[in-house]
């Protein structure tokens, strides 16, 4: 069933599909992201503290849970007719390679401005034991046309 | 792709260049460097996080949608932070942990695209011992329209 605005309803859900961290997944969003930060390639780096936090290891990039959700957004609004606006996100939990992470959202309200429609969206990403790595908020718009 | 073989990927290289939090100053823009967007550039982006939707790849699909031509996800932006600045920004400081980014969208980035950026460190704080930065960015199209425009929050190095 197509998605329409008038259909949406508060605590409807959007599912975006799995994605399997791997140190090599982790290499192609550099070289795709330009983002060579120690970060996310060096493990002798990695054993080091950074001011209170002590990662253990190599972690993904948090933009990409960004763009994973992003991916969600679009291809859940696109068949709709429906514009990606807006994304903010907070990441709350680092990814390692092993992890497999996966974006949900929940529809929370609808709004209707001088202009155009639009839908607020509850994202969050999830890894294999539900824990939240990254949460935040949606915005889409559904042009009048 | 002449911008990937001219990147620097050592992030060490030009480290002690780069300013620390103690010189940040909060308002004073970022030096950016305008960069021509590829297909490639897309195409790779879209490959590491999944994107496989036709309007980024097909062209006569993307003719027949709203766009009228083949477009980049929004979140190419993720490219276009580290595409449109010089090797002594302080974003590719080691061990800058980012905290979280909002963005909004205006219109799609295109594939042939000449992208420029306006930035600028808007705040910094310290917080539970830890030294934040806040960045403001705008990219801009070749014809001056604003593409996106978006804010982050990073734990600085100390």
């Amino acid at each position: 069933m197509t998605t329409t605005f008038e259909s949406l309803k508060a605590g409807d859900g959007i599912d975006g599909p799995a994605f399997a961290v791997s140190r090599e997944s982790i290499r192609l969003f550099c070289d795709a992201s330009l983002d060579y930060n120690p970060l996310h390639l060096d493990d002798d780096y990695m054993k080091g503290n950074f001011g209170k936090t002590n990662f253990g290891g190599v972690i993904m990039h948090g933009m990409n849970n960004f763009g994973l959700i992003s991916r969600m957004i679009t291809d859940w609004a696109y068949p709709a007719g429906a514009v990606h606006r807006r994304l903010e996100t907070r990441w709350v939990k680092p990814v390692r390679p092993g992890d497999t992470i996966q974006p949900h959202g929940v529809v929370k309200s609808k709004q209707v401005t001088k202009n155009s429609r639009w839908v607020l969206i509850d994202v969050m990403v999830r890894n294999q034991a539900g824990e939240k790595v990254a949460t935040g908020e949606a915005m889409v718009e559904f042009p009048q046309d | 792709m002449a911008e990937t073989e001219a990147f620097e990927t050592d992030f060490w290289k030009d480290a002690n260049l780069r300013k620390a939090w103690d010189d940040i100053v909060p308002g004073a823009p970022r030096k950016t460097i305008p960069y021509t967007l590829t297909r490639q550039a897309i195409e790779l982006y879209c490959r590491s996080v999944g994107e496989d939707h036709p309007i980024y790849f097909d062209e006569a699909y993307a003719r027949t949608t709203r766009y009228r031509g083949l477009i980049a996800p929004p979140s190419i932006h993720i490219l276009l932070m580290f595409s449109c600045t010089p090797a002594d920004d302080w974003m590719r400081s080691p061990g800058t942990v980012n905290a979280g980014q909002s963005w909004s969208y205006n219109i799609p980035a295109r594939a042939g695209d000449v992208i420029t950026l306006q930035a600028r460190a808007l705040d910094k704080f310290i917080k539970r011992e830890r030294l934040f930065v806040v960045h403001d960015n705008v990219f801009f199209n070749q014809r001056g329209e604003v593409i996106c425009s978006g804010r982050g929050w990073t734990i600085r190095p100390e």
